[in-house]
């Protein structure tokens, strides 16, 4: 057991002796099961007090992860994986089930919130460079999570089997026959038969369902497990740079765990304002992850998740669109036209983004945290942020006015 | 189309020349247009200086915002003076027919333009009269900024909707295709982008000038640093505009196809090619004055000087015509669309496909890095206000000269571009002037079909 | 070997055959689609006397599925095209699947071109790609004509 100092308040008030008759069955349980302990490691932490309410965004995100788990895991109690009755199923849900449409419609919301919130997230890391060293993990696990999550997206939408999964489906499977070599067979792979099928829809299932999770979740547990390691960075703000090596010993001294986090720039390696994770950055991060379940959980019952006609491969005046943040790559595909642009369209220029972006780490390793000395970084990043809204808003303008 | 369809009122033109009221009217819209887009760049940069300057509590950036809004309260009376001229006494006066026909379309983003300048007049003034006194309050200050670069978007959203409509119409039943028809996307941006990059040109303009004529150290100082500051946002963002440019074409190419041949391969081709070449050249001397400017903080970059002869060489590149005829339409007219070598007048160098994208994608990577460096070097410190050269400023005055010139250059372009047509398909210039009869088509240029002139549905109805 | 070495041995040994044991048939279940064979059966397409010259003309065609179990057969649009080549009718049927990303292109009379909605690809009346991304012609349906009866089979070539 934890020396009695170094446990959190609450921890202190979960170990303090227990009257009533329950008390025998606590100390039999705790002493079995360390929950003192381990709620003292999970909530007894110190976090950076400047700015706190930007690093809400991850734990955020955490809680909409959460609810997609949920709602996906009781859509199943309805939704058959299967071309003939998938499409029947939804439309039992859309017309007679109620409650399952708002479970249906704040999976769909719930999903496009995530984007914005793990864009956001992304962003502001990315300002505060939280990722050097001894961070790098933190950001390369984040951005291997932000493609599961982009592969989740673009999966999920191919299950409704109605005319938009149909295409999406169509579209996406068919994208990796542009593969120098192998593409043919990748895509006969993914569609298990040279076109879209019965076999297509159990497979693109069995990755949404299946194959993402079972990466994304041991993801996250790396994603937190590092952030506990090295601590909350934080942001510039929480740190002085100027400060002299005293203050700096100082600040050292009264730090409390999991600071400083080692190794790194003295001058970066302790906040100058500390605060309690628990309930001090809980809180914050509570009242954020409850508005955005709020607007989900609204817009679930406001505008509920569409059902299109169903999936039907010969029709001559549909116009098939995807996601709104699949957008851009789907603008790409118009700029990059014939045979051998294509392929750099569909798998050069987005590989080398998220290459890029998975180096960022390594190419911008100096101490320096304030954005405007880091014009290196940022000047570029504002150029692609702003060619990723371009393009969106280029292919919503295709798309209207087809 | 059953709108615009409907019998106009029989309004009889001021006797005056088709040419001279198309001048008339060219002259003032032009003028007009550099008036409000430094309004709109300038109420973009107002809130943000006034913002940096609070949170990294400097002064030269707060007193910047000040002085910015100064000259903006000074200069909105000239734009809307314009303005109203154009609107009371050259658009009824000379264009009636036009004008009472696009109101019938455009009614309400036209009342809702009306509606955000009251807005605009009250936001611009409030800050003028109260600045010193809102110091107190400072995010109220920079809010009510914020509130007049939306008002500002607004207003300029709704022209746009106009003017895309006038080049690409959609039929006049579909209210948001007519919105949001399909240039509305490329010009809202195009001019989103290149309005805060004029406004920055225009600064870079004058504290060029002040650079030349300063007198004391102080004066000298603020010229300088002013200079760097309006320059960087001038190439940053022009920067983006070939991109824009492209696309805004593509739309055009597919859209309204008779003015993306007149641009590219008629009689506005030469215009585009002159377009360029001060493309060329904005960044070339925006990117040789970054070069030089840390050169006399005495640092060598040798960086920043491959990019400013890459800037050079792309211009060049940009700048070479595709033939030595007038146009290619007259290149082909007169059956000499061969290379020169074999006695036609095409020069090959100077395509679009491959040579002049290639020269287009150069200059946006190129002054990225320039930009990027250029920034880096100053966050290190090395630059002092006040230590830059003659040389330097009077490359400032040749971006911001340039800025101005292409602004106006491609307002007659676009103006111009959708020549026979005051609204592509639906209504001809000299149907306005000298107008005779309703149902009489003017000459139809580039092979846009007579009959769908006037009356009938448009190329895309 | 010492026996400490050997039992390292024996451990990484025993947890790469496990891996391969499980690996092997998951690798195979994924992989057989390549493997699968297909059958094309000739289905009737229909009557196409009146096919007017110069205007492609879409038929809707049940496929069987062959990739699977047994589900409903999908329809497929193929387009009749009449031609008059030098004083000779020339028929072409085509498969209105655009070959940049599969989506399903129409027979656009404003444009005389069939075009596609995805990403605005434009082909000819004899389904030759001239605009758009797509890098190939429409592909055209293999198909046998019995008097004006046309039958097609999804067996697809590149013009
Ligand atoms: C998709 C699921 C994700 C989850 C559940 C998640 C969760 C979290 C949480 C709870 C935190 C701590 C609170 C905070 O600083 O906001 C955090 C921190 C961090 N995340 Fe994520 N994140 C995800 C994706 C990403 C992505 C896409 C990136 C970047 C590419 C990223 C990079 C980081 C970094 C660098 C930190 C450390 C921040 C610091 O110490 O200042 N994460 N993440
Ligand atoms: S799918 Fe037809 S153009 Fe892309």
């Amino acid at each position: 057991m934890a020396d009695e100092s170094t446990r959190s308040p609450l921890a202190q008030r979960l170990t303090r002796p227990v009257r009533g008759p329950m008390a025998a069955l606590y100390r039999w349980m705790d002493s079995r099961l360390g929950l003192a302990d381990l709620i003292n490691k999970g909530l007894y932490e110190a976090t950076p007090r400047r700015g706190a309410w930007a690093y809400t965004l991850g734990s955020a995100t955490l809680v909409i992860i959460a609810l997609q788990i949920v709602t996906g895991m009781f859509l199943l109690w309805t939704y058959v994986p299967s071309v003939t009755e998938a499409w029947d199923s939804l439309n039992f849900i859309a017309r007679h089930d109620e409650f399952a449409a708002i479970v249906r419609g704040m999976h769909l919301w719930g999903a496009y919130i995530l984007f914005v919130v793990v864009g956001l997230h992304m962003v502001r890391t990315f300002v505060s460079g939280s990722y050097k060293r001894p961070r790098e993990l933190n950001w390369i696990t984040g951005v291997i999570l932000f493609l599961l999550v982009l592969g989740l997206g673009i999966t999920g939408a191919m299950l409704p089997w109605d005319q938009a999964a149909y295409w999406t489906t169509v579209v996406v499977t068919n994208i990796l026959h542009y593969i120098p070599v192998i593409g043919h067979w990748a895509r006969e792979v993914w569609r298990g038969g040279n076109q879209v099928g019965p076999v297509t829809l159990t497979r693109s299932f069995a990755i949404h369902i299946w194959l993402l999770p079972a990466l994304l979740i041991p993801m996250i547990v790396a994603h937190l497990y590092l952030l506990r390691r090295h601590g909350e960075f934080g942001s510039w703000v929480n740190y002085d740079p100027d400060a002299t090596e005293e203050e700096l010993a100082e600040r050292m001294r009264h730090a409390e765990p999991p600071y400083p986090a080692k190794p790194t720039e003295p001058a970066y390696a302790v906040p100058a304002d500390l605060d309690e994770f628990f309930p001090s950055q809980t809180a914050k991060d509570g009242v954020v992850s409850f508005i955005l379940v709020l607007i989900i959980f609204i817009m679930a019952i406001a505008v509920g998740s569409p059902l299109e006609a169903p999936a039907n491969p010969a029709i001559l005046n549909y116009v098939p669109a995807p996601e709104w943040f699949f957008l851009p790559l789907d603008q790409l595909l118009v700029q990059f036209p014939q045979s051998w642009m294509i392929p750099v369209g569909v798998f050069i220029i987005p590989g080398l983004a998220s290459m890029i972006l998975m180096a960022v780490p390594f190419l911008d390793r100096s101490p320096e945290r304030r954005p405007w000395k880091r014009p290196e970084l940022m000047v570029p990043a504002g150029f692609a942020v702003f060619f990723l809204l371009f393009e969106t808003m280029l292919a919503v303008n295709r798309l209207f006015n087809l | 189309m059953s709108l615009l369809a409907a019998a106009g009122p029989q309004l009889s033109p001021v006797g005056i020349s088709t040419g001279a009221a198309t001048l008339l009217v060219g002259v003032v819209m032009l003028l007009h247009v550099q008036f409000a887009a430094f309004q709109q760049g300038g109420a973009i940069l107002v809130p943000l200086t006034d913002f940096l300057g609070m949170v990294r509590k400097d002064e030269r950036q707060s007193r910047f915002a000040h002085g910015l809004l100064k000259t903006m309260a000074v200069v909105f009376a000239f734009g809307t003076a314009l303005a109203v001229f154009a609107v009371m006494v050259l658009f009824t006066g000379l264009w009636g027919h036009f004008w009472v026909k696009l109101l019938r379309v455009m009614f309400w983003p036209l009342v809702i333009e009306a509606g955000a300048f009251v807005t605009e007049v009250a936001a611009i003034y409030t800050l003028y009269a109260l600045w010193d006194r809102l110091a107190a309050v400072r995010p109220l200050r920079i809010g009510l900024g914020i509130v007049l670069a939306i008002d500002e978007f607004v207003q300029m959203l709704m022209i746009n909707v106009v003017a895309s409509y006038m080049l690409t119409p959609r039929p006049a039943f579909n209210v948001p295709l007519i919105l949001f028809n399909p240039t509305l996307v490329p010009l809202e941006i195009h001019r989103l982008v290149g309005n805060l990059a004029f406004t920055g040109a225009l600064i870079a303009l004058v504290a060029g000038v002040r650079f030349l004529r300063a007198r004391t150290p102080e004066e000298r100082s603020h010229a300088d640093w002013m200079g760097h500051f309006g320059l960087v946002i001038a190439i940053a963002l022009t920067a983006l505009q070939p991109l824009i440019g492209w696309e805004y074409l593509k739309e055009l190419q597919l859209h309204a196809y008779a003015s993306w041949y007149d641009m590219m391969m008629g009689g506005l081709s030469v215009a585009f090619l002159f377009q360029i070449f001060l493309l060329g050249l904005i960044f070339t001397a925006g990117i040789f004055f970054m070069w030089r400017r840390v050169h006399a903080a005495g640092i060598r970059s040798p960086i920043l000087g491959i990019c400013a002869l890459l800037s050079l060489a792309a211009w060049i590149l940009a700048a070479i015509p595709y033939t030595v005829g007038f146009t290619y339409e007259s290149a082909v007219a007169a059956s000499a669309n061969a290379p020169i070598w074999q006695g036609g007048t095409i020069i090959p160098f100077g395509a679009m496909i491959p040579w002049k994208i290639t020269a287009l994608v150069a200059m946006t990577f190129v002054s990225i890095t320039a930009v990027t460096v250029y920034l880096k070097q100053n966050s290190l410190g090395h630059l002092r206000w006040g230590e830059a050269r003659r040389g330097q400023a009077m490359l400032l005055v040749t971006v911001g000269v340039s800025v101005s010139l292409i602004m106006a250059l491609m307002g007659y372009i676009r103006e111009n571009g959708r020549g026979p047509f005051l609204i592509t398909g639906h209504m001809l210039i000299n149907q306005q002037q000298n107008f005779q009869a309703p149902t009489a088509p003017g000459p139809a240029l580039n092979g846009a079909p007579p009959s769908s002139v006037g009356t009938g549905p448009g190329p895309q109805g | 070997m010492s026996r400490r070495r050997f039992m390292v041995l024996v451990t990484n040994l025993s947890g790469a055959g496990i891996t391969l044991l499980i690996a092997a048939p998951i690798v195979g279940s994924v992989l057989s689609p390549i493997f699968q064979r297909r059958t094309h059966p000739w289905i009737r397409l229909g009557d196409i006397a009146d096919v007017p010259l110069a205007q492609p003309t879409a038929y809707v065609v049940h496929f069987p599925v062959t990739q699977a179990w047994k589900v409903p057969a999908v329809p497929r649009i193929v387009y009749v095209v009449k031609l008059n080549v030098s004083g000779q009718t020339q028929l072409l049927s085509f498969s209105n699947v655009c070959t940049h990303m599969e989506c399903d292109v129409h027979w656009d009379t404003n444009l005389n071109e069939f075009l596609c909605p995805c990403h605005g690809g434009l082909y000819s009346i004899e389904g030759i790609n001239i605009g758009g991304p797509p890098p190939k012609p429409l592909y055209r349906y293999e198909h046998r004509l019995d008097g004006t009866i046309l039958y097609v089979r999804d067996v697809l070539t590149e013009a």
